[in-house]
């Protein structure tokens, strides 16, 4: 009902993979680029639908994070090394991408 | 054989610290999810034979299981052989930190800033947040109330405050009504003038109020902020530590749009969000819920973002003729007085949670990417 689970660390886990140790002790590993074609924000998701505007195939594979900055505290914010930083992840649709509830 | 006898039953019965400790370890407090021994709530346990006595040590006066926890400890210690009475005292310590040197001197003592705030004028934030002081007072907890909605002031007409009339020092002595400290920019302008300022203006006026004011040893200080998402809100942000933010909103969509806009700023500006209140949720005539404003807009928009639900207020009379005769509805008997209790129990929980949960999550983290 009240979910309050929050970061205990972030950090770079490899070249591309973000690590995320949760409050509650579930870790995430994730691959950035996933995270780059998974932008949650209104230019690459349709607000109304759902449905989304960006196109995989759109997304090198080199594409890497430059600066990852918590957002409150719900969520964070990455800024990518091709110029997008609208995305803001919040935990729990990071923690849904890692398939924790 | 006789003296002895009465000197082994004796033994026998004899009530240890550390039995009581252990029968009151099966109260579990819901929300931290830990027994109250443990939290370290049983504070002065004296045993004077079958007379056991102890304080219960909340983080909160206002806290909403406070009775439930009472009996419950009564029980509990009451169930060890030999105990013939149980006193139990309850008390509160509210946890909390607000000091910043800025404002040492006006709200060095105050232990939790709560703001209220809205997206959109007219969802009855300042009605929120009047009643929501009331209740945290009603609670037995200390409360300020800081009227910050400086082109709309309404908190002296809804609880008949006057006027300040004492210094200390350079620090405003804020008037007390019902046992509640509250300062309005009204009472430095008049309820009929109109605060005509620009921005830069209007944020040091919110500057003074907040850093001029003594307000001396407070358990809760309420925020009433003005709606929006505008400069005095960065300002205040800034210059008050907020412990947490209540947003605000009714059920119709336009109120809810602007009250995510309100939720991405204060989480931009990292003040944790407390929870929603939804207000003007129903009105409700012969048993039968009619949503004026459509339904579940602050039910869909907590879910949405995972915050708590604080709160649903009825659409009664009531709010709005206690409101206008200075006189909150929380004091009063009905629907939205309940309902308005029941949501400032729930902001202490919330505050309490969050002192429990902050050590162990990161507050703010910024991570740079190597090699990218």
């Amino acid at each position: 009902m009240r979910s309050y689970i929050g970061v205990k660390e972030i950090y770079q886990s490899d070249e591309k993979h973000l690590g995320i140790t949760w409050t509650d002790g579930a870790e995430s590993k994730l691959d950035v680029v996933e995270l780059r074609r998974k932008c949650p924000c209104a230019s690459c998701v349709d607000e109304r639908t759902g449905e989304r505007i960006l196109k995989p195939d759109s997304v090198a594979n080199t594409v890497r994070p430059l600066q990852i900055d918590s957002v409150g505290r719900y969520a964070c914010v990455i800024g990518f090394n091709d110029g997008h930083n609208t995305g803001i992840y919040s935990f729990k649709y990071l923690r849904q991408l890692s398939g924790i509830s | 054989m006789g003296v002895l006898d009465q000197f082994f039953k004796k033994k026998d019965l004899e009530i240890t610290e550390d039995m009581v400790r252990e029968a009151l370890k099966v109260i579990i407090d819901p929300d931290l999810d830990k027994d109250i021994v443990s939290l370290g709530f049983v504070r002065n346990l004296k045993i004077d034979r079958g007379a056991v006595e102890f304080e219960v040590n909340l983080t909160t006066p206002a806290c909403p299981v406070k009775e439930k926890f009472k009996s419950e400890a009564e029980a509990a210690v009451k169930s060890i052989p030999g105990v013939e009475s149980v006193h139990v005292i309850m008390t509160a310590t509210t946890k909390g930190q607000t000091k910043s040197p800025q404002t040492a001197n006006s709200l060095g003592k105050v232990a939790n800033i709560i703001l209220v705030a809205s997206g959109k004028g007219g969802v009855g934030k300042s009605t929120s947040a009047v009643n929501l002081a009331y209740g945290l007072s009603s609670a037995g907890s200390k409360v300020g109330l800081l009227d910050a909605d400086i082109h709309g002031p309404s908190i002296p007409m809804m609880t008949g405050v006057k006027n300040p009339t004492q210094m200390n020092g350079d620090l405003v002595l804020p008037p007390i009504k019902d046992n509640i400290k509250m300062i309005s920019i009204s009472m430095f302008s008049g309820t009929d003038q109109a605060a005509i300022m620009r921005g830069p203006m209007a944020s040091s006026m919110v500057k003074n109020f907040v850093t001029q004011v003594d307000w001396g040893e407070l358990d809760y200080l309420v925020i009433d902020c003005p709606p929006g998402t505008g400069d005095i809100h960065l300002s205040l942000a800034q210059i008050a530590p907020a412990t947490g933010v209540v947003i605000v909103t009714s059920p119709q969509d336009v109120a809810v749009i602007d009250a995510k806009k309100a939720i991405h700023m204060y989480s931009t500006l990292q003040i944790p969000i407390l929870g929603i209140i939804e207000t003007m949720s129903y009105f409700e005539v012969e048993n039968k819920k009619y949503y004026l404003f459509g339904e579940g807009g602050g039910v869909k928009l907590a879910e949405s973002y995972s915050l708590p639900l604080l709160g649903q207020i009825p659409l009664e009379v009531q709010v709005s003729e206690s409101s206008d005769k200075g006189s909150p509805v929380v004091l009063q008997a009905g629907k939205a007085s309940a309902a308005y209790r029941n949501f400032s129990g729930n902001v202490a929980r919330e505050v309490s949670i969050l002192h429990a949960t902050r050590g162990e999550s990161l507050s703010s983290f910024s991570l740079k990417w190597r090699g990218a």
